[in-house]
């Protein structure tokens, strides 16, 4: 197998990954594709000096993540845009309504944390471990349950925030 | 919503997702063959075009300096040729700075660091170019006269009422521009500051 191939195989096994990544950083169709197709080119480039230094989904995810910051000076938008309608495009007709605005509040949620809770927070909903989230992000991994723990409170104001408006 | 709650629409997304096919065979064809052209490496059409445009000017001034007779607008064209030459290079270098990233070694924290350390430094380097530019614009009006004989001061108002408005709508142009950038400045210091909190 050359080195296409076991890229090629490497990428449709991890392909999730990087739509994910793509989604939470882009906010609408053309961008998130534009964000797809250079997280793989990103990611081709550096394959040749990756070589197992590291597991594959981390060394992954870092040039995702990376390449997602970069994206969002390229398309000149705004540091926190994030997508709120992502999935509908594609899975509305599979997705029953009750579904789809679970994952339309999720981004929603995710879009009030700035650039580097997001980051962790992708990873954390992926299900990492601290200490992968840990090497992805270049923290410690205590502070990674500290991160988490204030994520989380933000979480809970938000919503308090939001039932006190309704109320 | 919870974290708990978020894991559930994650999971519900992350299901979805592995049943799509995004990922293109002829995507994959076209990176591993060199065929894509990455966005990150690409100058944008304006910006050449605007270097291009600089230079072009630069070029007609030089041409016709030696057709301006007085020493003053002679002084104010070697300032603008200056300018026009040095615009681009204030342009292309904040540009090429942002390009200047390991995208596969650094970790995400380190990333967010340096692309907030780049985006703030262009924004910096673009107030500069557009106070230059308005500069530029102000100086080109005498030259440009100069070269086409025509004597300003035989307009009528020109030094005494145009020009000085010609400059107040620039100075407020830059004051409009400059306040915007001012804001994104500001937003990506905020967002450090909160990201090191």
């Amino acid at each position: 197998m050359d080195i296409a191939d076991q890229f090629t195989h490497v990428i449709k096994e991890h392909k999730g990954l990087i739509f994910k990544v793509a989604a939470l950083y882009t906010n609408n169709l053309e961008d998130r594709n534009d964000l797809y197709q250079e997280i793989v080119y990103q990611l081709w480039k550096s394959f040749g000096s990756f070589y197992g230094q590291s597991k594959v989904s981390t060394w992954m995810y870092r040039v995702a993540l990376n390449t997602a910051i970069y994206h969002l000076k390229q398309t000149k938008r705004r540091v926190d845009t994030i997508p709120l309608e992502v999935g509908a495009d594609r899975f509305a007709d599979e997705m029953d309504r009750l579904e789809e605005e679970r994952i339309q509040q999720l981004y929603a949620h995710i879009q009030l944390l700035n650039l580097l809770e997001r980051g962790i927070i992708l990873l954390y909903l992926e299900g990492k471990s601290y200490d992968e989230i840990a090497a992805i992000v270049g923290i410690t991994v205590s502070n990674v349950g500290t991160r988490i723990s204030r994520i989380r409170e933000k979480l809970r104001t938000q919503i308090t925030k939001k039932q006190a408006i309704w109320n | 919503m919870e974290l708990e709650e978020m894991q559930n629409a994650w999971n519900s997304l992350s299901h979805r997702v592995e049943r799509q096919d995004a990922l293109s065979n002829k995507l994959l064809a076209n990176v591993t063959q060199q065929n894509y052209q990455s966005k990150f490496n690409k100058v944008r059409y304006s910006e050449f075009a605007g270097t291009m445009v600089c230079y072009a000017g630069a070029a007609y001034l030089s041409v016709h300096l030696t057709q301006i007779e007085d020493v003053f607008a002679q002084v104010l064209a070697a300032l603008a040729i200056g300018l026009l030459l040095l615009l681009p290079v204030i342009s292309l270098a904040s540009v090429r700075a942002l390009k200047s990233v390991n995208i596969s070694s650094a970790s995400y924290l380190e990333t967010i660091h340096t692309f907030g350390r780049q985006k703030i430094r262009f924004q910096k380097l673009q107030k500069i170019n557009v106070c230059l530019g308005l500069l530029l614009m102000l100086l080109t009006l005498p030259v440009l006269a100069a070269i086409q004989g025509k004597d300003l001061s035989q307009v009528p108002y020109f030094w005494i009422l145009i020009f000085p408005l010609f400059g107040l709508v620039m100075t407020a142009f830059a004051y409009w521009v400059l306040k915007s950038y001012n804001k994104t400045l500001h937003d990506m210091e905020n967002q450090l500051t909160d990201i090191n909190g």
